[in-house]
């Protein structure tokens, strides 16, 4: 049962939950241009801050003569790294991979890397001119974009100093030491079970590769910020408060590395951008209030488009051995994978942090090796700080339609055999959420799975189809502080800003106005980053998390209201008197001598519960402010018991169904289905906007996206929206959805979170295999269909 | 504190405090300018004449600020710019509208447009020195006027947004396809909608939020 610890967990009526059309709270302002994100703030007599980038793919600078550049008319400062400001401060954002390294040093790690230098000036221009003036003196080193180069016993050791043991996410517990690094390659190995044990059992044994390309995380607003100190009438002790715009949600970060108080770090800009699982801050974000409190002027530093090419998803090459029975169930998976490990500070996702976290929890198949070699590179940085869509995910996917292909059965019915039940991976009763997803699913698609290349269209092409699973994650394991308060008869929700877009904060106050009775625009939200309260922690899972605790606040306070409006009519003021001064106050409800129980709120009214029309409005039950709180999460974080994926709940499954023209090697994705079952849909066009999202990524980088670099000098080819092509309007395929309400979730209403469970590396891939019979490498380009299939 | 800094704090956002914000940014646009500010070192001065001077004897050979007048949501302003400025940098930087916004800085995105001369264009991608004399309409003028009510209602309804970083862009489209074709078919939205890039993926929700509109400014 959902909820079980928690108020109303299985509530059968829905009034507000649930509903579409409700625009969030922040939507007018976004669609009249009103909205300032970090980078849209341009204050007067603002200076503009740029950073040395690195032409090189590795490098060291030697030396810089800033003389002419100081000269320039317009410059306002020139930072370097030897300079004493910078090395006094340190990063206190996300941060990722072991080592410390200065804020900013001579060493530039990738094409484009801030190093050494920034210059302030009167504009941008001034800036790029002053750059171009600065006398460096660089040490070009050899560098590292292609893998198997870096991994080679004589590759140039581009990181000697760093990365010993992978910090996060393996080796797993009680397994075998890690081997030490050797050149760029560290080893990261997840042993459990006893896969030889397992392929001495299997009746079949295949292998396969997988690739999957890097894919550019590419934020849509540009980051960076703009500071500037003032001087602060409520906090005036210590000096001035800093003002910070563009520091996303780490105003807090922003406060430890300026060595100052909370209070004294000003955020008021609600609008953070597209930010989903980012939190990496870049340096463009951190430097302002150092270069603003230097010229004691607003200092704006933002990066360009060409600045941000950096990863969501690193480059990985994996090669898989899958045994099994003649019935299709899997006794054994060894998975050997190269990942980049990307340029230093890089985040373990997409690499070593996944892999206890991957697909194989799923199964129960226990004898499972992973073993991973983690190669520097000079390819580029990752900041994402949190995956639901492990990045080889699909590995399991490849391998549920490779033996349904053998053994001539539907890949669903393998999946099926292979997937364990909700309790354990000895639990061979199937999860009740995949039952039901893969029922909807089939209709939903008119799933009719055919052998590779067999399907012809009465156009001429070739059909595929494919379809894979997933959990949706489960992300309690932040605790969420809330508050509301009754105020003047209406319902206060503070709120941190800034936000991003996953309309968390309407959702809980959607939650709010179903307990309270009341409707969603009753729910004033106060904005103030001030506040605790914050909905964003892991996506739309972090959403339902926080749901479930602002669900216990609002009973609380829903408690308190009937408490005070009992208490206001056992004991009313004597006519002609007030409580104090001011207008007399109402008369109070027909409460006297009853209990909370025997009182309910409906529409804003605290009514009998015998007979509605028996009540008073807020204002009038009750003269007095309320304020509840409540601190805690939903039960049962299982990243935190370490039970993600060997315990089961709500599941989710997606559908491709692509056609191949096998003269130009064009694919047509027809259409996506998607069936998930989020426990309870929360608000629904959230969810959909969600789904359609990770498709659309899931199409770009099987179809359209990769990063090219040039092997000679290192340099990456495509960071620009033009050669980088990201799908628009017209590319992106249908996406049929249907959600399942099983409320098996662990959050509000038996809700749980679909994140981006779904995004994926290989649905498209493995339709295409299923139309042409051969394996494309993502991204499938017309070129490499022609290629694989020996035409050109 | 700097003056022109938005405290959106505590504000709610509706249909009217939206539209009205918009419309407040637009009328504090000075018509003409009052002080002419040296790009290079910050220097003011009273007149335009002054500034020209202190450049031929501070910034020899740099090429001097230009002033041009735009029409801009139907109200001609002077603005002091550079000639390699674009639209877009001159409406952020000088006129203080960011409704428009920089992505791509390519042409590529969308999500910088404008209405000029009853074109949806790339502001990024116009000189603003060459948009003198043209009509130009952001999507501050068009949440401020009440015909293009339903519109906004309808992206916010639809939640035809996700982060919002993209969102004024389709919308300045939209409003401009709507202009030539008040009753287009999901298929010319899409179509009208091509050239803008959403990278939170909304895209269904446009063409949603367009019909629904279209119906009721009929
Ligand atoms: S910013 Fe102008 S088209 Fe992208
Ligand atoms: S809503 Fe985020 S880029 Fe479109």
């Amino acid at each position: 049962m959902a909820d079980i610890a928690g108020v109303n967990g299985q509530r059968e009526h829905f009034r507000v939950v649930g509903q579409r059309n409700l625009p969030g709270k922040l939507s007018y302002a976004i669609a009249a241009g009103i909205a300032k994100f970090g980078n849209d703030y341009a204050l007067p007599d603002m200076l503009h801050a740029k950073f040395l980038r690195s032409p090189y793919a590795n490098a060291r600078v030697v030396s810089v003569d800033t003389t002419r550049a100081r000269a320039l008319p317009g410059v306002a400062d020139i930072v370097t790294w030897l300079d004493e400001d910078i090395a006094r401060i340190s990063s206190h954002g996300e941060s990722f991979g072991p080592g410390a390294r200065p804020w900013l040093d001579n060493i530039a790690d990738q094409e484009g890397a801030e190093v050494a230098v920034i210059v302030v000036a009167e504009d941008e221009d001034i800036c790029d001119e002053a750059l171009r003036l600065l006398d460096v003196e660089w040490e070009v080193l050899p560098h590292v974009v292609d893998l198997f180069r870096g991994r080679s016993p004589d590759a140039y050791v581009i990181r000697p100093q760093v990365r010993d043991t992978p910090t996060f996410g393996a080796p797993g517990m009680g397994g075998p030491p890690n081997p030490p690094k050797r050149g760029n390659v560290a080893y990261s190995n997840v042993i459990s079970g006893d896969a030889e044990a397992g392929f001495r059992e299997a009746a079949h044994i295949i292998e396969y590769d997988l690739y999957t390309p890097a894919f550019a995380a590419h934020l849509p607003n540009p980051s960076g910020s703009v500071a500037w100190w003032f001087d602060d009438p409520y906090c005036s002790e210590g000096g001035q408060s800093l003002r910070i715009e563009g520091a996303v949600r780490e105003r807090m970060a922003i406060a430890m590395m300026y060595g100052l108080p909370p209070e004294k770090t000003v955020q008021e800009g609600l609008f953070m951008g597209g930010k989903y699982c980012d939190w990496g801050l870049r340096k463009s974000q951190e430097i302002t209030p150092l270069l603003a409190k230097r010229a004691g002027r607003p200092v704006r530093c933002v990066n360009t488009r060409e600045d941000m090419f950096d990863f969501i998803m690193k480059q990985r090459y994996v090669h898989m051995k899958v045994g099994f029975d003649d019935a299709g169930m899997i006794t054994a998976v060894e998975d050997d994978s190269i990942a980049d490990g990307g340029v230093w500070g890089s985040s373990s996702f997409g690499n070593v942090g996944d892999l206890t976290q991957g697909p194989y929890n799923t199964l129960k198949c226990k004898n499972v090796t992973q073993r991973m070699e983690i190669v520097d590179s000079n390819r580029g940085k990752m900041y994402v700080s949190g995956q639901h869509c492990p990045f080889n995910w699909d590995s399991i996917t490849m391998a549920i339609h490779l033996i349904a292909e053998k053994l001539g059965r539907d890949p669903i019915d393998i999946a099926r055999l292979n997937l364990h039940g909700p309790t354990s991976q000895d639990d061979i009763n199937p999860v009740p959420s995949f039952e039901a997803c893969v029922e909807a699913g089939k209709k939903l698609m008119d799933w009719n799975w055919h052998p590779a290349g067999t399907k012809k269209l009465p156009d001429g092409r070739m059909h595929g189809v494919s379809f894979r699973y997933q959990m949706c994650p489960r992300h309690s394991f932040s605790s969420y502080n809330c508050k509301l308060e009754l105020r003047n008869g209406v319902v206060h929700m503070p709120t941190q800003g800034p936000l991003f877009g996953v309309f968390a904060v309407e959702c809980n106050a959607m939650v709010v106005a179903e307990e309270l009775g009341l409707n969603y625009d009753d729910i004033q939200i106060d904005f103030d980053y001030r506040e605790t309260f914050t909905p964003v922690g892991g996506g739309s899972d972090g959403t339902t998390a926080s749901a479930w605790a602002m669900k216990e606040c609002a009973n609380i306070l829903k408690r308190q209201i009937l408490e005070a409006a009992i208490e206001y009519a056992n004991d009313p003021p004597m006519p002609g008197f007030g409580h104090g001064f001011g207008p007399p106050p109402p008369p109070p409800g027909p409460f006297a001598g009853l209990t909370p129980d025997d009182l309910d709120i409906v529409e804003g009214r605290v009514v009998l519960k015998s007979d509605h029309s028996q009540g008073a409005p807020f204002r009038h039950a009750t003269p007095k402010n309320i304020f509840a709180t409540y601190s805690g999460r939903p039960p049962l974080a299982l990243w935190v018991t370490g039970q993600m994926g060997k315990q089961l709940d709500t599941m989710n499954t997606a559908y491709c169904e692509v056609a191949v023209d096998t003269e130009t090697g064009e694919v047509e994705i027809l259409r996506f289905g998607v069936v998930a079952d989020p426990g309870k849909v929360m608000r629904p066009i959230s969810l959909e906007s969600q789904i359609d999202q990770v498709m659309y990524f899931s199409q770009g980088c099987q179809l359209l996206e990769d990063f090219v670099y040039d092997e000679k000098t290192g340099v990456k080819l495509n960071n620009n929206m033009i050669d980088y092509k990201k799908p628009g309007m017209l590319d992106v395929p249908r996406v049929d959805r249907e959600f399942l309400e099983t409320r098996a979730g662990n959050a509000a209403y038996g809700s749980n979170g679909i994140s981006h469970s779904l995004a994926n590396t290989h649905l498209a891939i493995i339709a295409i295999y299923n139309a042409i019979g051969v394996w494309v490498d993502p991204p499938a380009t017309p070129d490499k269909v022609l290629k694989a299939l020996g035409v050109i | 504190m700097p003056s022109n800094v938005d405290t959106a704090r505590s504000v709610t956002f509706t249909a009217e405090t939206a539209s009205d914000r918009a419309a407040a940014l637009i009328d504090g646009i000075p018509v003409s300018l009052t002080e002419y500010r040296c790009p290079i070192c910050g220097g003011t001065f009273t007149g335009y004449a002054d500034l020209k001077s202190h450049y031929a004897t501070a910034h020899e050979g740099a090429a001097a600020p230009v002033v041009a007048v735009l029409t801009l949501n139907g109200r001609n302003c002077e603005v002091l710019i550079e000639p390699h400025w674009t639209l877009k940098r001159t409406l952020q930087f000088r006129l203080g509208l960011t409704g428009a916004k920089h992505m791509c800085d390519k042409g590529v995105c969308g999500s910088c447009t404008v209405i000029m001369d009853g074109r949806a264009v790339l502001s990024c991608q116009m000189l603003a020195v060459e948009c003198e004399g043209r009509d130009i309409e952001t999507i501050e003028g068009i949440a401020a006027n009440p015909k293009w009510r339903p519109l906004i209602d309808a992206y916010c309804r639809w939640d035809a947004m996700q982060c919002g970083y993209c969102t004024t862009g389709f919308l300045v489209s939209a409003k401009a396809l709507l202009d030539k074709n008040p009753n287009p078919t999901e298929q010319e939205c899409r179509e009208a909608l091509a050239g803008n890039i959403c990278i939170c993926g909304t895209y269904p929700r446009h063409a949603q939020a367009i019909l629904e509109a279209a119906a009721r400014l009929v």
